[in-house]
């Protein structure tokens, strides 16, 4: 079990290694086998794990394995340790698994790309990455991965690193990861100066002796990178940017992994965000908020990634808000299930692209289900998932978030209220997408495309891990219906700090069928509603401007940032240079020389050239000197 | 050994300079010297006792009614630094040996001869002793620069000297004042004082060697104007010599100056960080980018040094060192891509890394190191230092927290504006990508960089024993 | 002793060292110059002579000796300059002669 929870950390990161050292003397499919290989092994080691876990009992599914001493200065010393918990192995099997099927889906996706060898290499870094970073058993640790993941989305984002949009997304997306590493790197210092140390243990125990304001602002630290992370409001405008990277990059990173580990993040340190509720309402009520404007946006969005990924946003908010109402395990559950049905439908939506010739617009396709039925199937499963309808995986996960929402007192009911109104819109705009693209009469652009039904919809490395997300998807939800069999909630309760249950809140089973009920139904009506819009064409789309252009311009959240900090910081830059740097060295040098040459004249001046000037000099000085000697003793 | 690792260079400084060897032997020779040089430091390495204080200590009386003695030792922490010192100089004499410099041998032998320099600095352990190191390291680069340099490089010249001078002549001055209150020359006889104007007389020096701000103004035509590999000693190592003298002079023989003036000190440090930190975001060029980010990188390491814990000191000889290695990187590699394209200029640059992939991963691993991704040595330096000086007020994290995000602002702009987009007018397709040669340069020094990251632990874990009175007067 | 009082030869020292210094300052002709720095000297040999002489012991005598041969070295050059000067048909007056000035 330890050397499955090491394999599975270090197969991806030697693929990475292999792959660049061997540079250009491997082919590129080589590069490619080696990277998806890699990922599979990792896979291999985290079954191995789980396995290792599920034959030990309930009290002993914490191992914590440390290989060296990482950073140490005199008291203060971190491992390199990994930690194997329920918790760790959830997430291990998925970033592995479903990684794993990603990256067999990029060989085909990528196929013919000159620089395939480099993108391999990343996306194996990247994996290795998250699985140090789930895997970590200490927050330095964590914190590492963390950066790594950022690093290597970046990479990855910028892939194409000849497209000016590209190169922006991409360190647009790195530096405001950045400042989340910030606030959470303050975050450990209090940390460190409160309990000596990071591991987690211990910092946790530490933790319940620190006063509310110091827990508090620990944990607003955490509640900064993970925000930062998930791309929630207000660190979010970094996610739809970030679209311009691949397409099997924007579903492993940007939909079932990457953008998750705030969810994580919160769900480790769960005992400090229960010392600070306040944090953990403001958590549950960004989750709520984000939902809402990122469902809203979706609606009005004309590139097909992109509405997935603003629904991605929208749907990390559900998880942020159950981590943060206490539903630790509903919000990982609907983290695993929309692991599937995202990165199926991210995609799914690559094989649109790849067969359209990297059109993304959707506003150019139209009635793609003749060309491709069975895109069409796989992109149907994965919107009923994510709407939530039964008995399709994303029922069961969100439904339970919704419900634990709901049993939470006043607070969590106007959540729930919010919970609602996003189901409502995630029917509406996920079936927008659904219809617009593949119903109706084919577009122009399609019937370009159209190579009749014996060319296929792609090789068998894209068709096969989309079948596969596809049946996930379906069967995914099946392995917690709430109120009647709950594995998954009893396999996370051994990381439940001081209690026996993980979750904070267990709603009643009126509770859920009243949820369920109401969710179901206001998803059926958003359908209904894309239906009539979109896909038999009986209303007009409402336009209002204004509505419609703070809806495009996404709430002008990148026009507030640019005004408040990139701005600035340009202004203040360029102030510095000019009003201090400049006059400064100039100044000083200019000055020194200028004054050292007028001394100099000043001195000359006494070299007047005349002899008797200078032998006036010498009487006066040895005048002086005889006074001085007579008089002085 | 000690007086083996300064003689060695100095020695074949000299045979260099005397010997009339045509240019590429009398290269190889320095490099070959420089080799060795690494190998007995790695000697040292092998057989050093980290817990037992200064080690491998030389001892000669020189004037002894003075109490001056030639006096050479290393501690952990130096011995951390000579090997960054023995590392990067040899990388830079590997480069001039590349490029194939002009009156070769002269340029060599002063090169060996900055390194016996620096390499004295980093051990004596009598201030005459180092006072003499320490204007020995000024001559061959005045000379490197002013004769080997830029188009501004006269400007450049007088303006570092002037500024170096004039804080070594303080420091001489505050050298003879505590040498004689004290009876002694020696750092390890000699007790502490109290006296502010000696305090400030030492610090006068270091403060424009780091440099700190404002005692800055010499630093960016310098490493403009200078040779690449020059400029890749001067920001790399020659920096570190202020890191040292304030650790083992300033802030373990002043401690009541130091405590009245910490938070003036840390002031000046978190201005220079920022104030650095702002500058790289807009600078023009690879090199001033570069030097801004090395002044903002020393106002970090001095801000660990004067939180005065062990986290904080620790974490600044840690930060020594990987900041060390990455400025001296980039400036190799800036000094590649001038010779490909003649120019550093970032309007004229872009797209180079269609085609050059050794040039890309080398440039990008080592700007990605820079900025302090956590999981690099440069990340744990950084937050070793933040997490000591969160001790003296959460002010100053907060702030070293905010040049994180700067960092990687302005290293992520240095990236792309060299290797992504459009090519720029100065690139040309046929600009090879790194060569062998270039590559047995750079990728040592990446290569310790991901060691050191793998396992920070080696510097920060080893730096400072009990029985140091340098580590004494820290906490 | 023979003669009068030291002190006496003390003055006569002193007074010839002022009309050797008004000299010097106040004349313009270069030989004058010279000559009166000579006046100079010589009255410091007459003091260290008549010192000699209060202590009884020679050094004085000696010192007197080293002095002499200091004027005469002095004078040599002096007068060769003045010789030089004159050659180039420049005037010899001090005032004039000023081309080494800062």
């Amino acid at each position: 079990m330890i050397a499955g929870a090491w394999l599975c950390l270090l197969a991806p990161l030697g693929g990475a290694l292999a792959i660049t050292l061997l540079g250009e003397s491997s082919s590129r499919r080589t590069a490619a086998w080696i990277s998806t290989l890699s990922v599979f092994v990792a896979f291999g080691g985290a079954v191995a794990s789980f396995v290792g876990l599920l034959g030990r009992d309930h009290e002993e599914r914490e191992v914590v394995t440390t290989a060296w001493t990482w950073l140490a200065t005199g008291s203060f010393d971190v491992g390199l340790s990994l930690l194997v918990d329920p918790l760790s192995v959830t997430m291990m099997l998925i970033v592995s698994g479903v990684g794993g099927l990603i990256v067999l889906y990029s060989i085909g996706y990528m196929h013919g790309d000159p620089e395939e060898r480099r993108y391999f290499a990343y996306m194996s870094l990247f994996v290795f990455s998250m699985l140090l970073l789930v895997q970590a058993g200490n927050f330095l640790l964590l914190l590492a991965g963390w950066g790594l993941v950022g690093l290597a989305s970046y990479l990855l984002i910028g892939f194409w690193h000849e497209r000016p949009a590209a190169v922006a997304a991409a360190k647009k997306a790195f530096v405001m990861n950045a400042f989340g590493d910030a606030t959470m790197a303050l975050a450990f210092f209090v940390l460190i100066w409160q309990t000596g140390t990071l591991d987690f243990e211990t910092a946790f125990e530490g933790a319940g002796g620190m006063s509310q304001t110091v827990v508090d602002l620990v944990a607003l630290g955490l509640l900064g990178g993970a925000v930062a992370k998930s791309a929630q409001i207000p660190l979010h405008t970094w996610l739809p940017d970030a679209m311009e990277g691949p397409t099997p990059v924007s579903a492993l990173i940007h939909a079932a992994t990457m953008v998750t580990a705030g969810v994580y993040l919160i769900v480790r340190a769960h005992p400090i965000f229960e010392l600070a509720p306040s944090i953990s309402d403001l958590a549950a009520g960004l989750g709520a908020i984000t939902l809402l404007v990122a469902g809203l946006v979706a609606l009005v969005q004309t590139d097909i990634k992109r509405v997935i990924a603003y629904s991605t946003m929208s749907q990390i908010g559900y998880m942020f808000l159950g981590a943060g109402l206490g539903a630790y395990g509903n919000g990982m559950f609907h983290l695993l299930t929309h692991a599937f049905f995202k990165a199926l439908l991210f995609l799914a939506a690559g094989l649109v692209i790849h067969h359209l010739a990297n059109e993304q617009d959707i506003r150019k396709m139209g009635g793609l289900r003749r060309a491709m039925p069975r895109t069409y199937v796989a992109f149907l499963v994965g919107s009923l998932a994510l709407v939530g309808i039964p008995p399709l995986s994303g029922f069961f996960s969100k439904d339970s978030i919704l419900a634990s929402a709901l049993a939470s007192g006043g607070y969590g009911q106007l959540l729930f209220a919010a919970g609602l109104a996003g189901a409502l819109l995630t029917g509406i705009y996920t079936f927008r997408l659904l219809f617009v693209v593949f119903l109706g009469e084919p577009s122009p652009l399609v019937h370009e495309h159209d190579h009749g039904p014996a060319h296929g919809e792609g090789p068998w490395t894209m068709t096969v891990p989309v079948a596969a997300l596809a049946v996930l998807a379906v069967v995914g939800g099946w392995i917690q219906i709430a109120g009647i069999w709950h594995p998954f909630g009893e396999w996370l309760d051994p990381i439940a700090v001081g209690r026996e249950h993980l979750a904070l809140v267990e709603p009643t089973v009126t509770q859920d069928y009243v949820t369920s009920a109401l969710a179901v139904g206001l998803g059926v009506v958003g359908i209904a509603v894309a239906w009539m819009l979109y896909g038999s064409r009986k209303w007009a789309v409402p336009r209002f401007a204004a509505v419609q252009e703070t809806l495009e311009h996404k709430f002008w959240f990148d026009e507030l940032y640019d005004a408040i900090f990139f701005r600035p910081a340009v202004f203040v830059s360029g102030l510095v240079r000019g009003g201090i740097e400049e006059p400064l060295i100039g100044g000083s040098i200019s000055g020194v020389t200028l004054g050292a040459r007028e001394a100099g004249g000043a001195l000359g001046d006494a070299q007047t050239g005349y002899l008797r000037t200078y032998a006036l000099a010498i009487a006066g000085a040895v005048a002086v000197l005889v006074v001085v000697f007579i008089t002085v003793q | 050994m000690t007086t083996t690792l300064i003689v060695l260079p100095l020695a074949a400084a000299l045979v260099v300079w005397l010997l009339p060897l045509p240019g590429r032997a009398v290269g190889t020779l320095a490099l070959l010297v420089a080799l060795v040089e690494v190998a007995l430091w790695a000697v040292a390495v092998a057989g050093f006792g980290f817990d037992e204080g200064l080690q491998l200590q030389d001892r000669q009386s020189w004037f002894s009614d003075l109490g001056v003695s030639y006096h050479v030792g290393f501690y952990g922490f130096s011995l951390w630094l000579v090997g960054l010192t023995v590392v990067v100089c040899a990388a830079a004499i590997g480069y001039a040996l590349w490029v194939n410099r002009e009156r070769g041998r002269a340029y060599h032998g002063l090169l060996l001869f900055l390194m016996g320099s620096i390499v004295g600095v980093f051990t004596a352990q009598d201030l005459l002793l180092f006072y003499v190191f320490f204007e020995a390291m000024l001559i061959p680069i005045y000379v490197l620069i002013g004769v080997w340099g830029g188009p501004g490089r006269v400007r450049a010249t007088a303006t570092f000297v002037i500024y170096t001078m004039a804080g070594s002549l303080l420091m001489l001055a505050a050298i003879v004042v505590f040498g004689l209150s004290q009876g002694t020359f020696s750092l390890v006889d000699s007790g502490t004082s109290s006296n502010e104007w000696v305090f400030l007389g030492f610090l006068a020096a270091f403060a424009v060697k780091a440099p700190i701000f404002p005692f800055h103004g010499w630093l960016v035509a310098a490493y403009r104007e200078s040779p690449p590999e020059v400029a890749a000693i001067l920001s790399g190592v020659v920096s570190k010599a202020a890191v040292y003298g304030l650790v083992r002079i300033v802030i373990a023989k002043f401690p009541e100056p130091v405590d009245d003036f910490q938070v003036a000190i840390l002031a000046f440090a978190a201005v220079g960080l920022v104030y650095g930190s702002l500058l790289a975001f807009r600078a023009p060029d690879l090199r001033s980018v570069t030097a801004y980010s090395s002044m903002a990188q020393m106002g970090l390491i001095v801000l660990g040094l004067f939180s005065l814990t062990e986290l904080g000191v620790n974490g600044a000889i840690l930060q020594s060192v990987a900041h060390g290695l990455v400025s001296a990187t980039l400036f190799l590699l800036a000094g590649m891509v001038e010779t490909r394209t003649g120019t550093s200029a970032f309007s004229a640059l872009g797209g180079m890394a269609r085609g050059r992939p050794a040039l890309s991963t080398v440039l990008m691993t080592t700007g990605i190191i820079a900025l302090a991704v956590p999981g690099s040595v440069a990340f744990a330096g950084e937050f070793l230092i933040l997490a000591g000086v969160y001790d003296v007020g959460w002010g100053w994290a907060a702030v070293g927290a905010g040049a994180i995000v700067l960092a990687a602002m302005y290293m992520l702009r240095l990236i792309s504006a060299v290797l992504h987009r459009a090519p720029g007018i100065d690139v040309r397709d046929e600009a090879p990508d790194l060569r062998a040669f270039e590559l047995l340069l750079v990728v040592p020094l990446v290569a310790a960089l991901l060691f050191l990251s793998a396992w920070p632990a080696a510097i920060s874990e080893h730096s400072f024993s009990i029985g140091s009175s340098a580590a004494e007067a820290t906490e | 002793m023979l003669g009068p009082d030291v002190a006496w030869y003390l003055i006569v020292s002193a007074i010839l060292f002022s009309i050797g210094t008004a000299g010097v300052l106040l004349r313009r002709s270069p030989l004058i110059v010279l000559l009166s720095l000579e006046i100079m000297l010589n009255s410091a040999n007459l003091a260290l002579i008549a010192f000699a002489r209060l202590h009884g012991g020679h050094d004085g005598q000696i010192f007197a000796l080293a002095v002499m041969a200091v004027a005469a070295s002095e004078v040599v050059v002096g007068l060769g300059l003045i010789v030089a000067i004159a050659r180039k048909r420049l005037d010899l007056d001090v005032d004039r002669l000023r081309v080494l000035r800062g």
